[in-house]
């Protein structure tokens, strides 16, 4: 069976990179006892994917992975084995069953809802007064680094929503295996236009978004 | 303290491997601070992905923190760029679990598992805000201990340690956290605990003794000047493994390091007496953990870290008495829980084919062999119970099962060595090249790679060769050219080595006397440390060290010990006897090899202590 899981990689373990992240939970997967399926093949591994990589230095409250079992386990076992078995600081909240069909969660993700708490409450100031201009723009153009080098792109149809909480900027991204935002792009673009240097911001990750049937984002794991 | 953290998260976002120093592991302990009257803070001379690969460091973490009164909490050595940081934010060493600074804790233990990480433990307690100087300290300082191989020579360190915890450390530890949380408590001067410290068996107080030395710079003697403390300080042997303490669970860094697996330790001690190793001499005798202890072992670390590689641990596996019974137990133990089971330092005379063919039903690993000299002369110089025509038989098993990764160690530098042993070196290589060829084509496995790595030979203390001088940089560099010159020629070999510069340092250090540490200051002065990074490493800092404190590096390392002359740690009794040590020097130069301790007890000393090695004891009866 495919169980999908949704947990929090927390403030204190922002700094682990993806693929040490997976492994960690591989390995707690491991320690559960729990009936885990594994690759065939040369060196065997736990079958787990994630719907998204989160970049280092982010904090994540609600990813998402997806667990293949052996033999079928509720939602409220797995969940419980799981905590007893994952660090205090990458806790999971909730597991639900996937049918077998489900779409791969990777190919799923349209976006995601980020909040960017700012370190710095002037440069909060300068981003609230400039916000409505910024997004008054026809388009933003902003220089997006890729592995053949740094490419301007604009940013604007990939911003679907952005507005201030206080000091944080809350910002719905678009984030797709062909084009994404990501949030130190905006970051960038904004400063720019609000003519400041870019400030210090903690990355959080608020959920994944995918697209439900009338058309609209909704988080990812209700699909 | 919210301040620090701020600042802490800041450098956090700044420096190249952050995980190196935010911790919240699968396993870490987090203890309440006010809940426990000692806390200690464990101390890894070096980055946290070596630290973190080390054994000692879970067993002593595992221990403390196993008692209800005490806590244990980590320090690694930071990288540069924290520590550029950490001065620009003005944020002293704090450890990795509660980020609390060096000084709040009540003790500091470092462990020294190798020479060159002395410069560490100065910065570290730099960085720490902790005095360097044992003598400057105050009553709420830390008490700095110290333990680990390289104590069994404390005299480099002594200006810096307050106390040495000698040999094993399952259960002195606890004695010495005990003492000092009582101390604490009492209100005495910090003197008095340095006295409580030096009447428990296995602890040595450098300050409670006096160095005296003759004209020519040798050491006269060693004595207390204070009644607390012995003569000599008998080191610390735990004599059943099986009730010793094991860690059933430790952390798991998130990140990969060198070692990252379970580390099942199999025994201690190795019966072999090769007459370089200095770890042969210190860990004796040898004590087994018996098959149903390791298997419990094995299952609840398997249990707690979900780690899905495994490995035995012990200087010498393949003469752990049932290995087969124990590989097969464990690999049907964990039959269907992908865990694979290596033997890191494989003994070729030892290792069975059948074992061999058994672990390879998990992974291959490349296969590791140690003849360390090239010639059966050289190697009956060292007592290295290897002939040619085992490994032969070995490296033909292995590939014609499959395995096209082979690595020799070998050592260059050794007594009495010549040129003819450097080309039994070579040849060595490649009769090991020529064996690879022979198995037909369709049958071996493709991409042949012969590693000979050839490390400079360090003489040490508490071994035959402590009287030895080292190869001057010069020669050996030469041997280095000489063997690089030759290999070139034979079909897959890579030849491995490093400048000379850290074995000689390595050679000053580990045999130096108490005057060493004024030129371990120096150097600290000078900004050497991380010496064990190449990139970072200056031998022209060490250089200019030894001479601003007057001192030849040559002395230490280049030269020859006289027969009677008193060694810098002999006021340390490794249980091992000087005479043992002599006679087994002396037999070196005579070619002649001395037997298994397993064949017969060779009288190293131990045998005067009654119920610390089984072999001894059976004789006594
Ligand atoms: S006492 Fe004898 S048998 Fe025991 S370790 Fe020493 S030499 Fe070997």
């Amino acid at each position: 069976m495919r169980m999908l899981c949704v947990f929090e990689k927390s403030e204190r373990v922002r700094h682990i990179g993806h693929l040490d992240i997976m492994r960690t939970v591989g390995r707690a997967l491991r320690r559960t006892g729990l009936p885990l399926s594994y690759s065939k093949g040369f060196s065997p591994h736990v079958l787990l994917t994630f719907a998204s990589a989160l970049s280092v230095g982010a904090v994540g409250r609600r990813e998402l992975m997806d667990v293949t079992l052996d033999e079928d386990v509720t939602p409220e076992a797995f969940l419980a084995a799981l905590n007893a078995a994952l660090p205090p600081e990458m806790q999971a909240s909730e597991a639900r069953p996937l049918p077998e069909k489900h779409p791969a969660l990777m190919a799923m993700v349209q976006g995601a809802e980020y909040e960017l708490r700012l370190m710095d409450a002037e440069a909060a100031d300068a981003f609230r007064a400039a916000l409505p201009g910024f997004l008054a723009q026809a388009e933003i153009i902003t220089p997006r680094k890729t592995k053949s080098g740094v490419k301007d792109c604009d940013i604007r149809p990939l911003i679907h929503r952005l507005s201030m909480e206080g000091d944080a900027l809350v910002a719905t991204l678009a984030l797709t295996e062909r084009e994404s935002c990501k949030p130190d792009m905006l970051l960038t673009a904004l400063s720019a236009f609000a003519g400041i240097d870019v400030p210090r911001a903690l990355v959080i990750r608020r959920r994944l978004l995918g697209l439900s049937e009338d058309g609209t984002l909704v988080p990812l794991e209700t699909l | 303290m919210d301040d620090m953290n701020a600042r802490i998260e800041r450098m956090l976002e700044q420096v190249q491997k952050a995980p190196r120093y935010t911790g919240g592991e699968m396993n870490a302990v987090h203890k309440d601070w006010d809940s426990v009257r000692l806390h200690y803070g464990f101390c890894f001379p070096d980055t946290y992905e070596i630290g973190m690969s080390h054994l000692g460091l879970k067993i002593l973490y595992g221990l403390v923190n196993e008692e209800a009164d005490s806590l244990c909490e980590r320090f690694f050595m930071p990288w540069t760029d924290m520590m550029a940081l950490m001065e620009e934010e003005d944020i002293p060493l704090f450890s990795i679990e509660s980020r609390r600074p060096m000084r709040d804790f009540d003790m500091i233990g470092f462990t020294l598992q190798y020479e060159m990480s002395y410069t560490n433990i100065l910065m570290m307690l730099k960085l720490g805000r902790v005095h360097l100087l044992s003598a400057e300290r105050e009553r709420d300082e830390p008490i700095v201990v110290a333990g680990g191989p390289c104590a069994f020579n404390p005299e480099p360190l002594a200006d810096f340690i307050d106390a040495f915890m000698i040999g094993d450390g399952e259960e002195v530890t606890l004695e010495v956290t005990r003492t000092i949380a009582d101390w604490k408590a009492s209100g005495e001067p910090r003197i008095e605990c340095l006295r409580h410290l030096a009447r428990i068996g296995g602890v040595y107080v450098p300050a409670l003794y006096d160095v005296t030395y003759h004209e020519d710079g040798t050491v006269a003697a060693v004595t207390p000047n204070d009644p607390a403390a012995p003569e000599r300080v008998l080191r610390c042997i735990v004599t059943d493994l099986d009730s010793a303490y094991y860690p059933l669970t430790m952390p798991v860094p998130y990140t990969e390091v060198v070692f990252d697996r379970i580390m099942l330790e199999i025994m201690r001690g190795c019966t072999r007496g090769c007459r370089f190793c200095q770890a042969g001499m210190l860990y004796r005798p040898v004590r087994e953990r018996s098959l149903p202890r390791l298997l419990e072992i094995a299952q609840k670390l398997e249990d707690a870290t979900g780690y899905e590689e495994m490995s035995l641990s012990s200087l010498s596996s393949g003469d752990y008495s049932c290995l087969p019974d124990l590989i097969r137990a464990l690999l049907k133990q964990f039959k269907g829980r992908h865990v694979s089971v290596s033997l890191p330092s494989l003994r070729l005379d030892s290792v069975l084919k059948e074992s061999l063919e058994e672990t390879q039903q998990e992974r291959k690993t490349s296969l590791t062999f140690a003849p360390e000299a090239g010639t059966q002369r050289l190697r009956d110089v060292i007592n290295k119970g290897v002939t040619e025509g085992d490994l032969m038989e070995k490296v033909r098993d292995a590939f014609s099962g499959g395995w096209s990764g082979v690595k020799l160690y070998f050592m260059i530098g050794l007594p009495t060595e010549t040129d003819a042993d450097l080309d039994g070196i070579v040849d060595l290589a490649q009769k090991v090249s020529r064996a690879y060829f022979e198995v037909p084509k369709g049958q071996r496995a493709k991409g042949l790679r012969i590693t000979v790595s050839a490390s400079s030979f360090v003489p040490k203390p508490v071994t035959p060769f402590q009287w030895e001088p080292q190869d001057t940089q010069e020669e050996l560099k030469r041997k280095q050219r000489y063997l690089r010159d030759r290999l070139k020629n034979v079909k897959g070999v890579v030849f491995n080595y490093h400048t000379p510069e850290l074995s000689f340092l390595e050679a000053c250090v580990s045999r130096a006397d108490r005057r060493f540490g004024k030129v371990l200051m120096r150097a600290h002065e000078l900004g050497c440390m991380l010496d064990g990074w190449s990139d970072i490493f200056s031998f022209e800092k060490w250089l200019q060290a030894f001479a601003d404190c007057g001192l030849d590096p040559l002395w230490y390392a280049c030269r020859r010990r006289g027969e009677d002359e008193v060694m810098p740690w002999e006021h340390i009794d490794s249980g091992i006897t000087r005479s043992f040590l002599r006679r087994e020097y002396e037999k070196s130069l005579r070619e002649e090899t001395t037997r298994d301790c397993r064949k017969g007890c060779n009288a190293c000393g131990l045998n005067r202590l009654k119920g610390v090695c089984a072999i001894a004891d059976a004789l006594r009866v």
